[in-house]
């Protein structure tokens, strides 16, 4: 079998394979050193006491049992889902609609879109502080715009009912990068549908739900899952406005997302061993969330070609 | 088969990056519609205020003094200076931006070039368990950071790092999984038949990447460059575990020690935090006006969320 | 005492240079767990008969941390006259606020400085992870005149017997109140300074006022969280025991004080609408509350008179001690101390340098500094507040009592102060500070936030301060016996 011929090819794999290999090393190399040692440890750590002065001390599975245990677990799951919940939704249905009325502004679409995209500009830590000035309950721009119409606005950045929901607020001033993608996917639609549709006598709504919607439903899925991954993980913002050096006094439980408990918890009170049990938590978490996703996307999104277009 | 599942549903990430067409005229009934028109645009407008009016609102507050700064107008009512001024001298302002520049730059041009010599392996070579290995890369996009988070801390503290600009930056010579994923797309997008006419011209491998896929790819790797110079210009998260001396504080993390010294530590100086913001975001909004069109463009072709 | 030996090498196998242990600086003051009472490092303490000789000679350099020498002429003065009494050794400072982190990584990386400038409720968490030694040997070897300093302030620096540090400025709270206010609705300070809460509750209710549902004078201010041990212990509750071992949180005293703290809130609709108010206020600038009408009384620290005086000295102020229940005057006493880490190097040195920095003559020194400044300014001077109580006094019949700079009402405030300073106590230094202060910190806040009753929520912050307290003890206590033993 040993061809001149195969033998010629056999070579040229090798040599192909060494030099695709030699291109990937970095990425080799990153993934061993820190990504898969990383996990491993984690793991190993989960199981530990550990806080960076001394050894760490196996404890066997005491971390995940504490998980339960720990009142502020369950708070900053609970707040973290809460947000999700709200954020996702009301992000990618603004950003939608946006999207259609961007369609409709001809020549004016590249001079929205550029505007619309402006605040995913602004530093996470920046719109934390233009959260707690614009929010603020007694001064602030929100509540002055609401006064306005007639509305007395609530204390959005003190009072612990409303404090998450300001923070959904305040992350709606940054869904121009979704408007962007739907606003692309929108203008891959093909025209002869609704012209398709037009014909059959549908209405502007009917031809929405039955044209745009399955027609951009494969990006509005990508959206909401790496949306709600995003939101899952939310830190930055709640961090800077809500906890920090100077802000022991007022903790305020309410902005407790989960990444900031763990962050609090690894790097503040250096429980470097429960820090990375909820780290495993949240992935495990995460991944089971986006498994549904998933299985529900699956029914629901309509692929071009998948059934004949 | 074993390819991406996952990002499979990703429509915008075709390999066509060409720019998204601003869309002509709409297809029904162009006239009739002056009212429906008028509400248009007056939504578009609504949205546009509120979109740059916290921008605005933050650019005026910068130049009130303390006493103003809740007060809403949008011109101060007794313009001043005195914050920038005054900020100078509270905070090592001129240290801070040289060492975010530097981390800037550095984890910028790090990720361009690692993530595109990986993609190139990956988009022009096939061997085995390319696939595997290429899956492997996209499933790395749905590890959560926190899971890898703390392990990662203890090889920067092991190698001594931490404390230095180095953790910031660093990791990104190893290439980047989305932007891997990304720059993959566009190597894939030319047409093969450059690469082999080239290979018959005498050019070796690496003479192929970097004198012909690269220059191809030239939109790709501006994008990477201007996102991932965002992602590290704005990056809170990093500079709090690994800085611990002021003098090493990149602006975002100067920036929240300033709203921990000045805004809760009993101090209430916003009309300082406010200006301190601005100095911050100024560099990325002018970076958006230079490369207006790569973000938006990036953006649309990539499905990256903001 | 402790050994190397008791520290187990740091840092996972394969992973650490034992001396690079850092730790990763979160952010500034925030808290660390006790964790780690084995310590770190090896202990330094020069053994022997004394180790501080008061008239040897120094050398080398003095690196200290967290004191800023030039923030005023009161620093100044005295670091410069601390400076001069250890030469030939020299001072290098790292300027800026004790980050407890950054001083703990510098621990664990064997960098350590030579003498630190920290919040006196630090001290337990550093001592408890051996990172600053006890100076008993200093104080003896050097002869600093104990009787001079406040006990409540010792206290606050006195750790299982031992001292581990030498407390400095002190700072205390008295009542403020808008003059004006108080005089529209037929009050005056005796109705806002404690001592009858009933008649405080009374007072908010006369002098909030709302605007639609937002206050736009806030009545009373509480200061809750901060101020929850001032209310306690003006009930006659002492939040933890004098030994520092057990938490009183659940004592209804505390929980009484609490709930009439956040009742002043919930009057004038509730702490959020309180807390947005005051969060856009300006605070240090002349449209401050006080100047602005907007903020009838509060307890608040003596700083704060200071800053009245410079940006709004025609404000119509009224002051006074804060009350007891009972009707004494008390105040809630924090503040600085020196204190020398367990690996500093040159420990005689770091003891000179605090001797000096804080005996009566250098505050002497430093008040006549201050007062020629104020002169200079055409501004009273209102006195040095500290914890050595010998300097106070002779400032006081020196510069302050023989000022004729000083009108009503800042006269009065400071006289407030001097009295307040008096009346000072202190919670009693424990190993687990940093955690006690957060459980009560969170019950506090759990109320304001309507999370949980007064009762519940102290009872929850007392099953977390003990279990923290516990823990910190026995580590603590097993820790000193291995040490012992070997």
């Amino acid at each position: 079998m040993d061809t001149a011929r195969t033998y010629r090819l056999r070579k040229r794999n090798r040599r192909q394979t060494r030099n695709a290999l030699l291109f990937i090393s970095p990425w080799i190399l990153g993934f061993l050193v820190f990504t898969l040692w990383p996990i491993l440890y984690s793991g190993y750590l989960s199981l530990t006491d550990y806080d960076v002065l001394n050894d760490p001390n196996f404890v066997g599975l005491e971390n995940y049992r504490q998980l339960g245990e720990d009142p502020r677990v369950l708070l900053s799951l609970r707040n973290t889902m809460f947000y999700a919940a709200l954020s996702v939704p009301l992000h990618i249905g603004i950003a939608l609609l946006l999207a259609m009325l961007l369609m409709r502004a001809r020549r004016a679409t590249g001079f929205f879109r550029t505007v619309f995209y402006l605040p995913n500009m602004t530093p996470p830590v920046a719109v934390g502080i233009l959260l707690l000035l614009l929010f603020n309950g007694h001064n602030g721009l929100v509540n002055a715009v609401l006064g306005f119409v007639g509305i007395p606005g609530p204390d959005w950045t003190t009072d612990s009912t409303w404090i998450k929901p300001g923070l959904v607020l305040m992350s709606l001033w940054t869904l121009g990068g979704s408007t962007i993608i739907l606003l692309a996917a929108l203008n891959n639609v093909p025209r002869d549908l609704y012209d398709a549709a037009l014909v059959d006598g549908a209405g502007p709504l009917r031809r929405f739900t039955s044209v745009t919607v399955p027609m951009i439903s494969g990006t509005l899925f990508f959206l909401v899952i790496v949306n709600t991954i995003a939101a899952l993980q939310s830190f930055t913002e709640a961090y800077t406005a809500y906890f920090g050096a100077g802000n022991g006094t007022y903790s305020n439980d309410a902005a407790l997302f989960y990444v900031i408990y763990l962050f609090r918890q690894a790097f503040e009170y250096l429980n470097m061993g429960f820090a990375s049990a909820m780290a495993w938590l949240l992935f495990a978490i995460i991944m089971v969330i986006t498994a549904i996703q998933y299985v529900v996307g699956r029914k629901l999104v309509f692929y071009e070609g998948e059934d004949g277009g | 088969m074993a390819s991406t599942p996952i990002l499979k549903p990703v429509p915008a990430v075709e390999p066509d990056p060409g720019p998204v067409p601003v869309p002509e005229l709409s297809r029904t009934r162009p006239k009739r519609r002056s009212p429906l028109k008028l509400l248009l645009w007056l939504a578009l407008l609504a949205a546009t205020a509120v979109f740059v009016y916290p921008l605005v609102w933050l650019v005026s507050a910068s130049f009130k003094p303390q006493s103003e700064v809740f007060d809403n107008r949008l011109f101060p009512q007794t313009p001043t200076l005195a914050n920038y001024v005054e900020i100078w001298n509270a905070a090592p302002l001129a240290l801070w931006m040289g060492n975010t520049v530097l981390v800037t730059v550095l984890a910028a041009v790090a990720v361009t070039l690692s993530s595109s010599m990986v993609a190139w392996g990956f988009a022009y070579y096939r061997f085995r368990g390319r696939n595997a290995l290429f899956f492997l890369v996209l499933a790395t996009m749905m590890l959560p950071g926190a899971v890898t988070l703390i392990p990662t801390f203890l090889i920067w503290n092991a190698l001594g790092q931490v404390g230095t600009l180095t953790p910031l930056w660093a990791g990104n010579l190893f290439g980047s999984a989305f932007y891997i994923f990304l720059l993959r797309q566009f190597f894939l997008g030319v047409p093969r038949q450059i690469f082999e006419a080239a290979r018959t011209d005498g050019a070796n491998d690496w003479q192929l990447f970097r004198h012909f896929a690269l220059p191809l790819c030239k939109p790709a790797l501006i994008v990477t460059l201007l996102f991932e110079a965002q992602a590290a210009w704005t990056d809170l998260m990093r500079p709090l575990i690994y800085l611990r001396d002021s003098s090493t504080f990149t602006v975002p993390r100067g920036l929240k020690a300033m709203v921990d010294q000045f805004g809760f530590a009993g101090n209430w100086h916003w009309e300082l935090i406010v200006t301190a913001s601005v100095i911050t975001t100024l560099p990325m909004i002018v970076m958006f006006f230079i490369g207006q069109r790569h973000f938006i463009e990036g953006v649309a072709t990539t499905g990256l969320k903001g | 005492m402790y050994f190397k030996d008791s520290c187990p090498p740091s840092l996972a196998p394969g992973l650490a240079r034992r001396s690079r242990t850092a730790v990763a600086v979160a952010a500034a003051g925030s808290m660390l767990l006790v964790g780690c009472a084995t310590g770190t490092q090896p202990n330094v303490t020069p053994q022997g008969p004394d180790p501080f000789p008061a008239g040897a000679e120094l050398s080398g350099v003095l690196n200290i941390m967290g004191y800023n020498a030039d923030a005023d002429e009161v620093a100044r003065t005295r670091a410069d006259l601390a400076g001069k009494a250890i030469a030939p050794a020299t001072v290098k400072a790292v300027e800026g606020e004790l980050d407890v982190q950054q001083f703990l990584s510098a621990v664990a990386a064997g960098d350590a400085p030579d003498l630190i400038y920290a919040n006196r409720d630090q001290l337990g968490t550093f001592a408890a992870r051996k990172a600053i030694m006890p100076i008993d040997t200093c104080i003896t070897g050097e002869a600093i005149s104990l009787n001079d300093f406040r006990k409540p302030a010792l206290d606050q620096v006195t750790f299982g017997g031992h001292i581990y540090g030498i407390p400095e400025f002190n700072q205390v709270q008295i009542v403020m109140a808008n003059r004006t206010l108080l005089e529209k609705a037929g009050l005056d300070t005796t109705d806002v300074d404690g001592s009858d809460w009933s008649k405080v509750t009374e007072a908010n209710k006369k002098l909030a006022q709302q605007k639609g549902s937002k206050p736009s004078v806030i009545g009373f201010d509480s200061k809750l969280p901060e101020f929850l041990p001032l209310w306690a212990k003006a009930n006659g509750a002492d939040m933890i025991s004098a030994d520092g071992k057990k938490a009183q949180l659940d004592d209804p005293k505390v929980v009484a004080a609490l709930e009439f703290g956040v009742g002043i809130y919930t009057d004038q609709g509730g702490f959020g609408s309180v807390k947005a108010f005051r969060d856009s206020a300006d605070f240090f600038g002349k449209g401050n509350q006080f100047a602005t009408g907007v903020l009838g009384a509060m307890p608040m620290e003596q700083w704060y008179v200071n800053i009245l005086n410079d940006v709004s000295a025609q404000a119509p102020m009224a002051f006074d001690t804060f009350k007891t229940t009972s009707g004494q005057p008390l105040s809630f006493g924090s503040g600085s101390a020196w204190a020398i880490p367990a690996a500093g190097k040159n420990p005689q040195a770091a003891c000179r340098y605090i001797k000096t920095i804080s005996e009566t003559a250098s505050w002497m020194a430093a008040a006549e500094a201050r007062a020629t400044a104020r002169q200079k300014e055409k501004k009273p001077f209102t006195g040095l507040f500290t914890a050595n109580q010998n300097a106070d006094e002779q400032i006081k019949a020196k510069y302050v009592d023989s000022s004729t700079a000083l009108e009503s009402p800042w006269k009065e405030a400071v006289q407030a102060s001097y009295e307040a300073n008096e009346a000072s106590f202190s919670l009693p230094a424990n190993p687990a500070d940093a955690q006690f202060k957060q459980a009560w910190l969170d019950g506090v806040n759990r109320v304001l936030n309507s999370k949980a009753s007064p009762a519940e929520s102290m009872a929850t912050a007392q099953k977390e301060a003990q279990a923290a307290l516990d823990k910190a003890w026995s580590t603590l206590e097993k820790a000193d016996a291995d040490g012992s033993a070997g």
